[in-house]
């Protein structure tokens, strides 16, 4: 079991998460989507595997390198 | 001197060729010494490091048999007491001259099997931070290759010496002056500090690679002596931090081998130097290959972005395209590719990446790439989308207003042909970084071009304020307000005032581009030598 942590590459703010905690994604999978300089950023999973965490909520402000979640693979 | 020759001399039969005569065995003898390099150990250790020996790397990158090398013999001897050789540990350092995509360049390492590559004291340098081989460089006008492997002078040195030197040894002036003449090109393939730490810098490329490569101005000993901090080398100064973040190293590979081929692919889009023109090679891609998927790459939505990679890949000659600083300063792309065969550099925003806003490190890398490309006489197509210099409290403090204007600046300098192609937004001084207002100006548009001094949304929010507040419902007078100056925003209108030049089918994006970089060839042959240098930069 490995935990990869998924981290904003910008600062903004959450707009919506499109998926639940104990979702499968495969790598590439959206998510969530952030807002940053009026656009919509999306935020794609790294790697296969199961979401574990969420650290931030809609409207949640983000900073560069936060962990937005966590996925366990 | 060739390894090749050598190779075979070494055989049986070369072997008592050279008996034969006594000058050649000591010649033979002095030669073996020098492809010993540090001895056996000294090799296993480097390879057990997941590194090449520096004559490994020449011979990875260079074209087949051709290193001819100079200053073989140069080390120092031991000789017994009747003045007969004993034993000869070579130079570490290794150069002479070779030829990459068949063409000849200067090459020169550090040997780190030999006393660590540490600075040797010689009659005359052989090369790094000048010497032999820089002066090769300039005076033959030819490429520069430095594999930098070496641990630069030590404190030892002022012992052997007798005194301490003055910072700034002679010769490096000839590493500055060469930035303005030839390609000069570096790898950092081991750990570097000080002096060679510098001269990779002092480069128009420069690779690492990703675990076996550190570079710092002063190495984690220091830093602890210094600051009382444990830190370890590499996340001092791994690609993580040398290139990903910083941006001190262009390119990280992840093997040697890979960067020694960075090192081929970006000297194939480089003249020589500043007196000749980039190649030019046959190109089996299509000219008139007019790309549909071009029509609708741009999302109808405004918010949502798009690949840029894709669109350049598009458009530029199949499998041409080679990008400088992929991992830093990611708001904007520079990327070297062709066009019909003929070097043309790309720089292009991102919408995936702070929606293309220009922050300080895009800045950077945009001014160094234009810097780059002006030099060696490339020209330049700008593929626009950017809403305008990054905004917010960590922006302003890494002064992107100010990195930002020297963008403009530099822009505003160039004498290479630039066109520039808006593809979406192009709004406010980060728009004028994407075209040269002083030169012929040519700007082109897709239908969903849209320009001007700052975006309508934010815009109107602050131009109308005491009106979108005094209003009942403020919400909707704000859109109100937006729909009616957005009408004014169409790219068509301004091509009615022949502001922009010509709006365009996105399909039809290659063939345009490839008959204007064919154009500029007689203009770039008109002006080719050293660039001017001007003003001092914001």
């Amino acid at each position: 079991m490995t935990i990869t942590n998924v981290a904003s590459e910008v600062i903004g703010s959450v707009w919506k998460v499109e998926m639940n905690v104990g979702d499968a994604v495969k790598a590439g999978d959206t998510i969530m989507i952030l807002e940053s300089m009026k656009m919509e950023i999306p935020v794609e999973a790294p790697v296969d595997g199961k979401i574990t965490e969420f650290k931030v909520q809609p409207e949640d402000s983000v900073d560069e390198d936060q962990v937005l979640c966590t996925i366990e693979s | 001197m060739h390894n090749r020759e050598l190779g075979s001399e070494m055989s049986d039969a070369g072997k008592k060729d050279v008996a034969e005569t006594p000058i050649n065995e000591e010649l033979y003898f002095r030669r073996v010494a020098a492809l010993e390099m540090g001895g056996k150990e000294a090799i296993e250790r480097q390879h057990a490091n997941g590194r090449l020996t520096v004559r490994e790397r020449f011979s990875e990158l260079t074209d087949k048999e051709s290193f001819r090398e100079v200053g073989t013999l140069a080390g120092s001897g031991e000789y017994d007491e009747n003045n007969k050789l004993v034993r000869v540990t070579p130079a570490p350092y290794v150069a002479g001259m070779a030829r990459v995509n068949g063409r000849p360049v200067a090459i020169g390492g550090e040997d780190f099997t030999v006393r660590g590559g540490t600075t040797f004291g010689a009659a005359r340098r052989k090369g790094g931070q000048g010497g032999f081989i820089e002066d090769l460089a300039h005076y033959y006008k030819i490429p520069l290759v430095n594999l930098i492997d070496g641990a630069g002078g030590t404190v030892t040195s002022a012992k052997r010496r007798g005194y301490v030197a003055f910072p700034g040894v002679h010769g490096f002036e000839r590493s500055v002056q060469l930035l303005g003449e030839v390609p000069v090109v570096s790898a950092v393939l081991g750990t570097a500090a000080g002096g060679p730490a510098g001269r990779a810098i002092l480069s128009h490329f420069s690779v690492m690679v990703r675990g076996t490569s550190q570079i710092f101005a002063a190495g984690p000993p220091v830093v602890k002596r210094s600051l009382g901090r444990d830190i370890d080398k590499e996340e001092l100064g791994g690609a993580a931090t040398a290139v990903d973040k910083a941006g001190t190293i262009h390119n990280a590979a992840d093997t040697e081998e890979e960067a020694l081929e960075q090192i081929r692919r970006f000297l194939s889009y480089m003249p020589q130097n500043v007196w000749e023109l980039p190649p030019v090679v046959p190109c089996d891609d299509p000219v008139d290959r007019c790309e549909v998927a071009l029509r609708d790459i741009v999302p109808e939505k405004r918010t949502q972005p798009y690949s840029m990679h894709d669109l350049i890949d598009l458009v530029v000659d199949k499998d041409s395209s080679f990008e400088i600083q992929p991992t830093n300063g990611k708001s904007v792309i520079t990327t070297l590719a062709r066009l019909d065969g003929r070097v043309v550099g790309i720089v292009a925003n991102n919408p995936k990446f702070y929606s293309g806003a220009m922050d300080a490190s895009s800045a950077h890398k945009q001014i160094r790439f234009m810097e780059l490309c002006d030099t060696f006489h490339i020209p330049l197509v700008f593929l626009v989308d950017v809403p305008g210099f990054m905004v917010g409290l960590k922006a302003e403090q890494e002064a992107t207003l100010r990195e930002g204007m020297r963008a403009v600046y530099v822009a505003g300098q160039l004498t290479v042909p630039t066109i520039t192609l808006v593809i979406r937004k192009c709004y406010g001084m980060a728009g004028m970084a994407t075209c040269n207002k002083n030169d012929i100006d040519l700007k082109l548009s897709w239908p969903s071009g849209e320009w001007g001094s700052l975006p309508v949304e934010g815009g109107v929010a602050a131009a109308f304020r005491r009106d979108i507040a005094n209003s009942d419902d403020p919400k909707a007078r704000e859109k109100e307000l937006e729909a009616e100056l957005r009408a004014y925003a169409s790219p068509f209108r301004t091509a009615e005032a022949f502001a922009v030049e010509e709006i365009i089918d996105p399909s039809e994006t290659r063939p345009i581009l490839c008959e204007y970089i064919a154009l500029a060839e007689g203009r770039l042959r008109a002006n080719l030598g050293p660039k001017r240098k001007a003003g001092v930069s914001p």
